[in-house]
C-alpha cells in the first residue's frame, strides 16, 4: 500500500502533474463562481483538452477542477445571494446573510476553510477507508435512499422562516416540478405539454438560477427603482477570521465532512443532498437554531465541509466498484476510457499509478485550493463595488450564458427566466424558495427510489421504511423532526403564555 | 406525325438517360471528403457513444486528411441532435453517431423524427448485455434463476433499464421466452443497478458487459449469461443456455442524412468497414469489450425495424 502512495505521490510530484493540478484547481474554482457552470460542466468542458496528456495526469488534472468547482460555488453564495454551483445552495442562507451584515471576510473564508478542511478530511477517509465505505454505499438500497431523502425532506419544516405551512407548500411545488418529464418506469412524458424539451425534466441549473439569481436581481431592480441608481456603501470587513473564531468552528467541519463523505460514497445522492444535509444537522444539533439564517458562520462551514468532502467519498465506488456514482466521477470514467484503460478494482493492479494518483492528487489539488480561493476571493470581493445596476445586468448575462451552455437550449433561459419571475412571487409571498430547490432536488431521488422499493417489497409501505436497520432508524429521525418541528412552536408559546403572569 | 412524336418521345427519354447518367458517372468517382466532417452525438462528452465516435473520427482523419469533429448536441431528449442531422445537407459532411437510443427515445417520447428519417450506412457494433447476479449469489447458472423465478413468481427481482432501454427489453424477452414472471427494477443507469445487485437489494441485474466487466473479474460479480457472444471469453450466451430465440442487441452505428448520395454512402461505408481492421481502433473497441458487428445499409434496416417493435411491445405491457 505505502509503495503504491509512494507511485502515486510520484505521479503528482512531477514538473506536469503540479502544473496539472494547480491549472484544473483554479479552472474549477472560476468555474464554480459562475452561476451555471458547476463542477460536472468545467470538467466536461476541459475534457476535450485533456486527450492529448497521459491518462494519470488527465485524471489528477480533473481531480483539481472536480476539488476546485465545488468551493469555487459558495463565493458568489456569499457576495450575491446566488450559489454558482447546486451544492452550494445551503450556504446562501447565512453566506449571504453574513455579507449583508457587513462580515464577508468571516463568510469567505468560513466557506474556504471548511472546503479546504472537508476535502482534505474526505481524502484521509478515502485513503484508509475505501473498502468499508463501499460496504456503507451497498447498504443503501431504494428503500434507504427513499427514507434519507425524506430526512432532508424534514427540512423544509424549517425553512419557512417561522410559518411552517409556508415552508411545506414550497417543497411541494419544488417535488410537483420534480415530476416533469419522463416517468422513469412507465416510459411516458408527464406534465411535458407535448413538448420534446419538457419530456427531458427541467435541468436543475435554470430552474435553481432563475429562483435564486433572477429573482435577486429582479427584487434587488426593483428595490432599486425608487433611489435612483444610488450606490448604498456598506462598510465590508474583508478580512481574515481570527483564529479562536476558527477554533470554535472545528467541531462543525467534522460533522459536515463526515456526512459528505458518506453521501458521497452512495451513487446517486452527491454534493448538493450532502450540503442540504450537513446545514439540517447542524441547525437541529445546535443550541442557538434561531440564530441559523441570521448570518452563523456554521451554516456555512457545515454545507461547505460537506461539499468538498464529497469529493473524497465520490471515488469511493468508481475505485472501489468501478462504477460511476455522480455525473463528476463519470467524466473521470470517460477521461480514461479514451485511453482504453477500464476503472474499476481491477485498476488497483493493471494501473495502480491511477488510483494512487487520484488519492495524492486529492491531497494536492485542497492544499492549492487555499491559495486559488484567495486569490478569486480577493478579485471577487471587488463585485461589492461594482455600480448596482451594472452587477445585475452581468449576473443576468451570466446566468443566461450558464442556462444556455448547461444544455444548448434557448429553452432552458426561457425556464430561468419564467423560475426568476416565480421566484420574485415566492420572496414577495414570504415562501422559502429554498424550499422549493431542495423539494426539487430530493424529488427524484425520493420518486424513483420509492417506487423500487415498493416493486421489492410487493407493494408494502412498511416493508419499505422497516425494510432494514438503517431505514427504520432514518425513519424514525424523519418522524422525529417533523413532528419537533411543529411542536416546537406550540410549546414555545404555551411557555410565552406561562411566563406572562409571572412577569 | 406519329414518327415524329416517337422520335421526338426517343430524344427526350435518352437525354433524361444521358444527363441522369453523366452526374452518376461522375459520382462513382466522388471527391468525398474535401472539407471538415462534423459527428453528431446525442450525449455529454465522455458518454460510451461519444468515446467510440472520438475513437472513430480519430481513425477517419488519419485516413481522409480531413478534419473530423464531433458535436454534442444534447436535449430534448435526443431529438435536437436527431433533428439537426434529419435537416442537414445530404452531402455526407454531417454525420450522425447512433446507439439503441435513436430506436426507443422515439417510440417512448413520441418524437417527429425516428430512425426512418435517416439513411442507414452500418451498424459497427454491439454492446454485450449481460444477466448478473452478486458472488455470493445461489443462483450458480441462468437455470437456477429461472427456475427460481417459476417456482416463486414475481419474487425474483432484476435490476434493468428504464422502459424501452435495451436492458429492460432483454429482461422482458428472455423472461417471455422461458416464461416465467420476474419484477423487473428500473434503474436509470446500469451503474446504479448494479451497485444494488452488489449490495443485495435486488436478486439479480442485466446491465453493458462493458460497465461490469471490471467488477467480474475480480470476482465481485459473476456473469450467468450474455444476451450476445463475446469475443475469447467463456460466458455462455443466452442462446446456448437454451433460448435461441431471444434476440437483443445493443448496437452502434452511423447514420446519414435521407438522400445522401450513393457514393459518398459507398465510400464512407467502405471507411468504416476498414476502420474495424485499424489497430488504434481495434485497440479502443477490445479494451471497452464491444463486440464487433459489421452490418450495412438494408440489413441494419431490418435490425431497427426489429427492435423498434421489441421497444413497442415492452413499452406497451408497462403503460396496461
Amino acid at each position: 500500500m505505502y509503495e503504491n502512495l509512494l507511485l502515486g505521490l510520484q505521479t503528482v510530484f512531477q514538473l506536469k502533474g503540479i502544473f496539472a493540478i494547480a491549472a484544473g484547481v483554479l479552472w474549477g474554482t472560476i468555474g464554480g463562481m459562475i452561476p451555471g457552470i458547476n463542477a460536472t460542466i468545467a470538467m466536461a468542458l476541459l475534457l476535450p483538452f485533456t486527450w492529448g496528456l497521459s491518462p494519470e495526469i488527465a485524471v489528477i488534472m480533473l481531480v483539481g477542477v472536480y476539488c476546485g468547482g465545488e468551493y469555487g460555488g459558495s463565493i458568489p453564495a456569499v457576495l450575491i445571494g446566488t450559489p454558482g454551483t447546486n451544492a452550494a445552495a445551503a450556504t446562501v442562507f447565512d453566506g449571504y446573510e453574513l455579507h449583508k451584515q457587513g462580515k464577508t471576510g468571516i463568510g469567505l473564508y468560513a466557506s474556504l476553510l471548511a472546503s479546504v478542511f472537508g476535502g482534505l478530511f474526505g481524502a484521509v477517509v478515502l485513503v484508509f477507508t475505501a473498502v468499508p465505505l463501499a460496504s456503507v454505499a451497498l447498504a443503501f438500497g431504494p428503500a434507504e435512499y427513499f427514507v434519507l431523502a425524506l430526512v432532508g425532506l424534514t427540512l423544509i419544516c424549517s425553512l419557512g422562516e417561522g410559518n411552517v405551512l409556508k415552508g411545506i407548500w414550497a417543497g411541494l411545488l419544488g417535488i410537483l416540478l420534480s415530476t416533469i418529464g419522463l416517468d422513469p418506469f412507465a416510459g411516458v412524458p408527464r406534465l411535458a405539454l407535448g413538448t420534446a424539451s419538457l419530456s427531458d425534466g427541467l435541468e436543475m441549473i435554470p430552474l435553481m438560477m432563475g429562483l435564486f439569481a433572477i429573482s435577486e436581481v429582479f427584487r434587488q431592480a426593483s428595490d432599486l427603482a425608487g433611489t435612483g441608481n444610488e450606490l448604498v456603501k456598506i462598510e465590508l470587513d474583508t478580512s481574515f477570521p481570527a483564529w479562536s473564531m476558527i477554533k470554535s468552528w472545528i467541531p462543525c467541519g467534522i460533522f459536515g465532512s463526515t456526512l459528505g463523505v458518506v453521501v458521497g460514497a452512495m451513487p446517486g445522492a452527491g454534493a448538493t443532498v450532502a450540503s442540504f444535509l450537513a446545514y439540517t444537522g447542524i441547525k437541529k444539533w445546535s443550541k442557538d437554531q434561531d440564530s441559523f439564517g441570521k448570518g452563523n458562520p456554521l451554516g456555512v462551514v457545515a454545507p461547505e465541509s460537506a461539499n468538498n468532502a464529497v469529493t473524497g467519498g465520490a471515488m469511493v465506488p468508481l475505485l472501489a466498484l468501478g462504477i460511476p456514482g455522480s455525473n463528476s466521477t463519470a467524466i473521470m470514467l470517460g477521461a480514461l476510457m479514451i485511453h482504453n484503460i477500464t476503472p474499476g478494482p481491477m485498476l488497483f493492479i493493471s494501473n495502480p499509478e491511477i488510483p494512487y494518483g487520484i488519492f495524492s492528487a486529492l491531497f494536492v489539488a485542497n492544499l492549492f485550493m487555499f491559495f486559488a480561493g484567495i486569490l478569486c476571493i480577493k478579485c471577487a470581493v471587488k463585485v461589492a463595488n461594482i455600480s448596482k445596476p451594472a452587477l445585475l445586468a452581468v449576473i443576468v448575462a451570466l446566468v443566461f450564458t450558464g442556462a444556455y451552455a448547461y444544455s444548448g437550449e434557448i429553452f432552458d433561459i426561457g425556464v430561468a427566466l419564467v423560475c426568476g419571475l416565480a421566484g420574485l412571487a415566492m420572496r414577495r409571498g414570504k415562501l422559502p424558495h429554498t424550499a422549493t430547490v431542495l423539494g426539487f432536488v430530493l424529488g427524484f431521488i425520493m420518486e424513483a427510489n420509492l417506487r423500487r422499493a415498493l416493486i421489492i417489497s410487493k407493494g408494502s409501505y412498511m416493508g419499505v421504511f422497516l425494510n432494514s436497520g438503517i431505514s427504520s432508524v432514518l425513519f424514525g429521525i424523519a418522524v422525529l423532526s417533523v413532528l419537533w418541528a411543529l411542536l416546537h412552536p406550540l410549546y414555545g408559546s404555551i411557555k410565552a403564555r406561562k411566563s406572562v403572569p409571572i412577569a | 406525325m406519329k414518327k415524329v412524336f416517337v422520335a421526338l418521345a426517343l430524344t427526350f427519354v435518352f437525354s433524361i438517360i444521358l444527363t441522369s447518367s453523366v452526374p452518376v458517372c461522375a459520382e462513382t468517382e466522388t471527391n468525398w471528403p474535401e472539407k471538415r466532417i462534423e459527428m453528431i452525438w446525442h450525449s455529454k462528452a465522455g458518454s460510451g457513444g461519444d468515446i467510440y465516435l472520438r475513437a472513430l473520427a480519430r481513425f477517419l482523419e488519419k485516413k481522409t486528411g480531413q478534419t473530423v469533429i464531433v458535436n454534442n448536441v444534447t436535449g430534448a431528449s435526443g431529438a435536437n441532435a436527431w433533428m439537426k442531422v434529419a435537416k442537414a445537407n445530404p452531402d455526407g459532411y454531417t454525420i450522425l453517431g447512433v446507439s439503441s437510443t435513436i430506436v426507443a427515445s422515439p417510440v417512448v417520447n413520441n418524437l417527429t423524427v425516428n430512425y426512418e428519417n435517416f439513411d442507414h450506412v452500418a451498424r459497427m457494433f454491439i454492446d454485450a448485455v449481460c444477466l448478473f447476479v452478486a458472488a455470493d449469489s445461489p443462483y450458480k447458472t441462468l437455470e437456477d434463476l429461472i427456475a427460481d423465478a417459476k417456482k416463486r413468481p414475481g419474487e425474483v427481482t432484476l435490476a434493468g433499464g428504464t422502459a424501452g432501454n435495451i436492458e429492460f427489453v432483454a429482461a422482458r424477452e428472455l423472461m417471455k421466452e422461458a416464461g416465467c414472471e420476474v419484477s423487473i427494477v428500473p434503474f436509470e443507469g446500469g451503474g446504479d443497478g448494479a451497485v444494488s445487485v452488489l449490495g443485495g437489494h435486488v436478486s439479480a441485474g442485466v446491465g453493458e458487459y462493458a460497465e461490469i466487466a471490471s467488477s467480474a473479474e475480480a470476482g465481485k460479480l459473476r456473469i450467468l449469461a450474455t444476451f450476445n457472444k463475446l469475443q475469447d471469453k467463456s460466458i455462455p450466451t443466452v442462446a446456448e443456455a437454451g433460448y435461441p430465440n431471444v434476440t437483443v442487441e445493443k448496437l452502434r452505428g452511423i447514420f446519414v442524412p435521407k438522400g445522401t448520395p450513393k457514393p459518398v454512402i459507398e465510400k464512407l461505408t467502405k471507411l468504416l468497414k476498414e476502420a474495424m481492421e485499424d489497430p488504434d481502433f481495434k485497440a479502443y473497441y477490445t479494451a471497452n469489450n464491444l463486440i464487433p458487428a459489421f452490418a450495412e445499409g438494408e440489413e441494419f434496416t431490418k435490425i431497427l425495424a426489429l427492435q423498434t417493435e421489441q421497444v413497442k411491445e415492452s413499452i406497451g405491457q408497462q403503460k396496461k
